[in-house]
């Protein structure tokens, strides 16, 4: 008893990983550990990003869809980025959750769809573009949350877009933000948002 | 000083104010004016070595995350590769009162735990944590004459690991071993250093990894003690995610990670469930109960 070695794996044990096929067949696995492992093992694999976009929104295991979020996130395509907005608007929390948070992590593709998003007709969306944006590193994220914040017709977008910049609000907002609460004098939320920025 | 600093020429004040602030939000380092004369130099190597002509342009491809390397080598540059034995050991404490018997009861208790307690260190640099770790154990958990421990080391870069596996420290990395611990665990070497001993060297297990290689990490499996800190604060958003990943597939359900004082996992990774110990927060795999 006491302190044990256990002598480090060969490099033969590690070099070789399962093939893409095999990754693929393992996403329909019933042991969530295999099929999160496949996810993450899928990474830089063209040829799965439909596969792991057909399953994102069935599947039950938070961490299992974490894992192919991570590997479609790292693709920066038009073809993710579309495929994961469109959970933006789903009633499942967590998912919409999450497949913001993976749009976050998108630079090159996300862009092209922020005017959309930030025209969707469920507020939600917008909701949820917004915090997109708060982590979207993107030169224009600052000017698409200022937009929102002095175009967008919901106290509760606008009330989000404020607090996505506040990481990043400086004197030059100041104008904005105070109009914002002239546009909607009835929300104390929104005006409790502001104060606390301002001060 | 202009708002477009060149290469040699020092930050003008504006730029250095957007720089500490950007620096403190990705590493929770803060630097005072007090160390002005040092970032500026740092960052004017940062720029040269870039090939970037100017602070404006080097700056604004940093923040766009559109090149990570160069995050890694401001990193680099900024922070002083520092470790030493007992560091922030009120994980160690946390691990040693909380962690290590909610383990032993996860498992089964002492007299029914069936295999070895497995304990991670990664990055483990030049092996003062996995050593600190061991010490710590011997010295101060009775029940390890009982069961197994296995500890790993492991890290991205093979010159510390070889150090690490030399085991030869000076006064600055033993400042806060007891002296009894020195007395009982080191041997002098010469040229001020002193070596572990050879039985907890040869105990500790180390292995080149990079965190952000699954494939790799698929060698690692069911530690019911990670300890990760300050490490994911120099990856990007995707990498950092990725990391978080392959130390939950390294990980035992139930296990706990242990990040840096001034990381946090919530910012990584939704994953693992933060847990509230009276040492501090640590992160646990999720169990199939709890998840």
């Amino acid at each position: 008893m006491g302190l044990v070695r256990r002598n480090a794996p060969p490099p033969e044990e590690t070099a070789a990983p399962p093939s893409i096929d095999t990754l693929m067949s393992q996403l329909d696995d019933p042991d969530p550990d295999c099929r999160r492992e496949a996810a993450l093992g899928l990474g830089g694999a063209d040829e799965a990003v439909p596969a792991l976009l057909s399953r994102v929104a069935g599947e039950a295991e938070p961490a299992v869809r974490d894992a192919m979020l991570t590997t479609l996130a790292a693709h920066d395509t038009a073809a993710v980025a579309e495929g994961l907005a469109v959970h933006l608007a789903t009633d499942d929390a967590g998912l919409r959750t999450a497949a913001a948070e993976a749009l976050a992590t998108m630079p090159v593709a996300v862009p092209a769809i922020v005017p959309r998003l930030l025209a969707d007709p469920d507020h939600d969306v917008r909701v949820m573009t917004a915090m997109v944006l708060a982590d979207l590193p993107h030169p224009g994220s600052q000017t698409w949350l200022a937009q929102m914040i002095a175009e967008d017709e919901h106290p509760n977008v606008v009330t989000a877009a404020i607090d996505a910049l506040l990481p990043s609000l400086g004197p030059e907002h100041h104008d904005l933000l105070r109009a914002a609460v002239e546009r909607f004098p009835e929300d104390p939320f929104l005006r409790f948002t502001v104060e606390a920025a301002l001060r | 000083m202009t708002s477009a600093a060149t290469a040699g020429a020092g930050l003008s004040d504006a730029e250095f104010e957007k720089f500490r602030e950007y620096f403190y939000k990705r590493t929770g380092i803060q630097f005072t004016s007090a160390k002005r004369y040092f970032v500026d130099k740092r960052i004017d190597a940062c720029i040269r070595g870039s090939k970037f002509d100017t602070f404006t342009s080097w700056f604004a491809a940093l923040r766009l995350s559109e090149r990570s390397d160069l995050l890694q080598e401001l990193i680099n540059q900024l922070t002083v590769n520092e470790t030493y034995f007992l560091r922030e050991d009120y994980q160690f404490d946390s691990m040693l009162r909380t962690v290590l018997p909610e383990v032993l009861e996860a498992r089964g208790g002492l007299n029914r735990i069936v295999g070895p307690v497995k304990i991670l260190s990664l990055p483990c640099s030049t092996g003062e944590e996995p050593y600190s770790i061991a010490l710590r154990l011997l010295e101060e958990w009775p029940p390890i004459d009982r069961i197994d421990v296995e500890i790993h080391g492991a890290d991205i870069d093979s010159d510390v690991l070889s150090k690490a596996r030399h085991a030869s420290y000076g006064e600055r990395s033993l400042q806060r071993v007891p002296k009894k611990w020195r007395d009982k665990y080191f041997s002098p070497v010469g040229g001020g250093r002193f070596q572990l001993d050879e039985g907890i060297r040869g105990a500790v297990t180390l292995h080149q990894v990079n965190v952000c290689d699954t494939n790799a990490m698929r060698a690692f499996r069911d530690f019911d003690v990670v300890f990760c800190r300050n490490v994911l604060i120099y990856f990007d958003e995707l990498s950092s995610r990725r990391a978080a990943e392959n130390l939950y597939g390294a990980m035992r359900p139930g296990g706990y990670l242990f990040l840096g004082h001034s990381e946090s996992m919530s910012r990584i990774s939704p994953i693992f469930t933060p847990t509230r110990l009276p040492e501090g927060i640590v992160y646990q795999r999720p169990t199939g109960a709890n998840r």
